[in-house]
């Protein structure tokens, strides 16, 4: 676990904070909390954080305006919001944030989160090229399935699965950031190409392909080649 | 509110045609009153010449003469003028009653009487005129002025046409038909005084004509019909609003003199008024979505944020506690079972708001129905899913076009619909079906007691529960819910019978909304 990493807290109510708080600090985090945007950006300056749990509606101003601030301090970010607002959401992921937490939240989720996104920042700020990355992140493991990232090959209980290259090409993406949300627009910029953002069938097809030769015998609700509807996809490799 | 009736003003026409009758009357008694002038003037002069008092007599005459060419105008003037000259020349001028002049001279006072006569009648002549220019203008203001402020009151287009066809038959004692165009543009009768039906086809032609040209049309107007009628548009500042025909059973004219402009006046008015009518309205029309907006938002706001923020202080504390004991964790699980609740009957709330101000936010993107159901199914804890939920979605089936959040929010609650009613032990069955007319169906079954057919239209209200059968868990709006999302999306929703029992809901996906799956953009 990545104990000891610095972690801020931006919320407008107190009760959430210390909820947080208690969650995080149970984790082993380091905990400060920010009560607005103008808060958050001084507190980032004094404690220099290495991740922000990010409320998007703060009463002195729009969450998603000190995004780019945060992010570019080097901060990883997961924004907090609420159900509905799936455009907020896609606006802060496209903005460069990690993840996000849907209100209310289960605080297991949130550390998954946090996890998952201070591994991420870890890995980037690694360098490309690392051998000690490349090694880590070159086999990924869900349920039967292995994907091979150095040796473009998946495989399912051991035996080789053909993949066609669009689907092998998504797989690969999503298993480089394990559990991280990748938006729509995203996958198909790196997939497909600048010019299909607006593509979402491509997207479909080839996830609908990807289940079929690999989870075939998973029942429903059970693929770790997860949807987040308007939103995009995740790899959940803790799915059993 | 029924407009007060204006004050009656003195018309031109009624000037004109009752003030023959007046001129006549008043021109006998004038007559005779002038002959009286002469005789006492000639008496005057009798007593005058007794004493010797020529010179003035002439002068005498001038009253008789004045009296006669101001009151009775040109030629009873000139005619006492010359009478004057007559009785003058017999009974003063030498020779002495005979009606020769001796003295040339003389015929000088014969020319100033007949002068007077002239100049008096001219001049009455054109008082005369200018007062009864003036009478007939006060008249037309005082009518204009009682017929804005009667229009001030109308507040509706029906009830300002019922008031123009009896103001203009009252008027101007005509028969009247108002004409407007209805919501496709075509002229109808409106109002008409005395009522009637409808109008003649040649009455329709020629209102048509007039309010295509936008000018007077028919006898009388500038442009000549068939019509025995007069139709006079309705100004407006995109062409004419309307059409008034006004027609007289008797006259050939149905106005005359300056009957016509008054009119027309009028209708301009009309005009000014309906415009006034139309923006009124479009500014009551914004009021009402502005005063919506502000309630709408009010609402979502206080329910969004002042009921769910304490919501998720407790529900994600109740999920971080780690019970104790056997009975903590039995406690526990229930509360957060009850939070949960609570929860989703929040998010269903603001959801039927937003339904019900019409503030549904629609972005259509390409769906997967078995990805959709994955997700939707991810919603719930493990312990529904483990064993009792199949999925039944051809590989092959083609994608849809949704709302991706608004799907997601129906196929959530038709599973806890499913859930809630199938019985603890019974299968949940979602199945994904193409259509033979190119629609897709997506059905979510369960193995309850089913929904009575004359209850499948009912349930999808709001706060609909079938008596007796649900007394725990449903809010009665999650149905409703996923009725006006699917009816967002263009798709259909419909309760039926599962075969074997049980009920059957189903998501319709109509032919425009299918999409055939695009193989060359993935094996690329």
């Amino acid at each position: 676990m990545n104990t000891g990493a610095a972690v801020m807290v931006v919320d407008d109510d107190p009760a959430i904070r210390a909820l947080l708080r208690h969650t995080l600090e149970g984790a082993g985090y380091r905990v400060s909390e920010a009560g607005g945007a103008a808060e958050a950006l001084a507190v980032r300056a004094a404690e220099a954080p290495a991740l922000a749990l990010l409320d998007l509606g703060l009463p002195d101003r729009d969450g998603l305006d000190i995004l780019p601030q945060l992010i570019g301090a080097g901060l990883a970010v997961v924004v907090l919001s609420a159900r509905d607002a799936t455009a907020e959401k896609v606006a802060a992921l496209d903005l460069g944030a990690d993840d996000y937490v849907t209100k209310p939240f289960d605080p297991e989720e949130v550390l998954a989160r946090v996890r998952t996104a201070l591994r991420h920042r870890a890995r980037l700020a690694g360098g490309l090229g690392d051998a000690e990355r490349a090694a880590v992140a070159s086999l990924v493991r869900f349920g039967d399935v292995e994907v091979d990232l150095a040796a473009r090959q998946v495989r399912k209980a051991g035996h080789e699965v053909h993949l066609a290259p669009k689907e092998y090409a998504l797989l690969a993406e999503l298993a480089q950031q394990p559990g991280r949300v990748i938006t729509h627009a995203q996958l198909l910029r790196t997939v497909w190409g600048p010019g299909h953002e607006g593509d979402v069938e491509y997207l479909r097809v080839a996830a609908r392909g990807i289940r079929r030769k690999l989870e075939g015998d998973r029942g429903p609700g059970r693929s770790a080649l997860r949807n987040e509807p308007g939103i995009g996809y995740r790899l959940d490799l803790a799915r059993d | 509110m029924t407009p007060a009736p204006p004050p009656r003003p003195t018309l031109p026409s009624a000037e004109q045609a009752g003030g023959a009758d007046a001129l006549r009357g008043g021109l006998v008694s004038g007559l005779i009153a002038t002959l009286a002038l002469l005789g006492l003037a000639t008496l005057a002069g009798l007593a005058l010449a007794e004493r010797g008092d020529v010179a003035p007599i002439a002068l005498l005459y001038l009253g008789p003469v004045m009296f006669a060419a101001i009151r009775l105008g040109l030629r009873p003037g000139l005619g006492a003028g010359l009478l004057s000259s007559l009785v003058y020349t017999y009974f003063f001028i030498p020779p002495r009653l005979t009606l020769l002049v001796a003295d040339p001279a003389q015929l000088i006072t014969l020319v100033v009487l007949l002068g007077v006569a002239l100049g008096g009648s001219h001049m009455a002549k054109r008082l005369h005129e200018q007062a009864r220019l003036a009478e007939a203008r006060a008249g037309r203001d005082a009518l204009l002025a009682g017929f804005a402020g009667s229009l001030m009151a109308v507040t509706r287009a029906e009830a300002l046409w019922a008031f123009l066809a009896t103001e203009i038959a009252r008027v101007f004692d005509v028969r009247v038909l108002v004409l407007a165009p209805d919501e496709g543009g075509a002229l109808a009768l409106v109002a008409a005084e005395p009522a009637q039906e409808r109008a003649d086809l040649l009455e329709m032609a020629a209102a048509q004509w007039c309010f295509d040209g936008g000018r007077a049309t028919g006898p009388g107007g500038q442009v000549p019909t068939a019509s025995e009628w007069l139709f006079v548009p309705v100004p407006g500042r995109g062409g004419p609003l309307a059409v008034v025909g006004v027609g007289h059973p008797e006259a050939a004219m149905p106005l005359h003199g300056p009957q016509l402009p008054l009119l027309e006046s009028l209708l301009a008015q009309t005009g000014l008024a309906l415009s006034r009518m139309v923006l009124e309205e479009q500014a009551h029309a914004l009021d009402r979505v502005q005063e919506r907006e502000r309630l709408r938002s009010a609402l979502l706001s206080s329910i969004g944020h002042d009921l769910r923020t304490p919501l998720t202080t407790v529900l994600g504390t109740l999920r971080a506690l780690q019970p104790l004991s056997a009975d903590q964790a039995t406690a526990l699980s229930s509360a957060r079972a009850e939070a949960e609740r609570l929860d989703r009957f929040v998010a269903n709330l603001i959801d039927m708001v937003r339904i019900e101000t019409g503030a549904i936010e629609r972005a259509a993107e390409a769906v997967d129905l078995a990805e959709a159901c994955d997700a939707a199914l991810d919603h719930f804890a493990p312990s529904l899913l483990r064993g009792r939920v199949t999925l039944a979605v051809a590989d092959d089936l083609p994608l849809v076009m949704a709302d991706p959040r608004l799907l997601h929010h129906c196929l959530i609650n038709l599973i806890d619909n499913a859930d809630r009613h199938g019985g603890p032990d019974g299968t949940i069955a979602i199945e994904g079906l193409a259509l033979a007319d190119g629609g897709v169906e997506l059905a979510v079954c369960d193995q309850g007691p089913g929904v009575p057919a004359d209850e499948r239209e009912r349930i999808f209200g709001l706060f609909a529960r079938i008596e007796g059968t649900d007394r725990t868990g449903g809010t009665g709006l999650g149905l409703a819910i996923v009725k006006g999302f699917a009816d967002a999306m263009g798709v259909a929703v419909e309760a039926g019978e599962r075969q074997g029992g049980g009920a059957r809901f189903v998501l319709r996906f109509p032919a425009g909304l299918v999409r055939a799956v695009p193989l060359r953009g993935v094996s690329a």
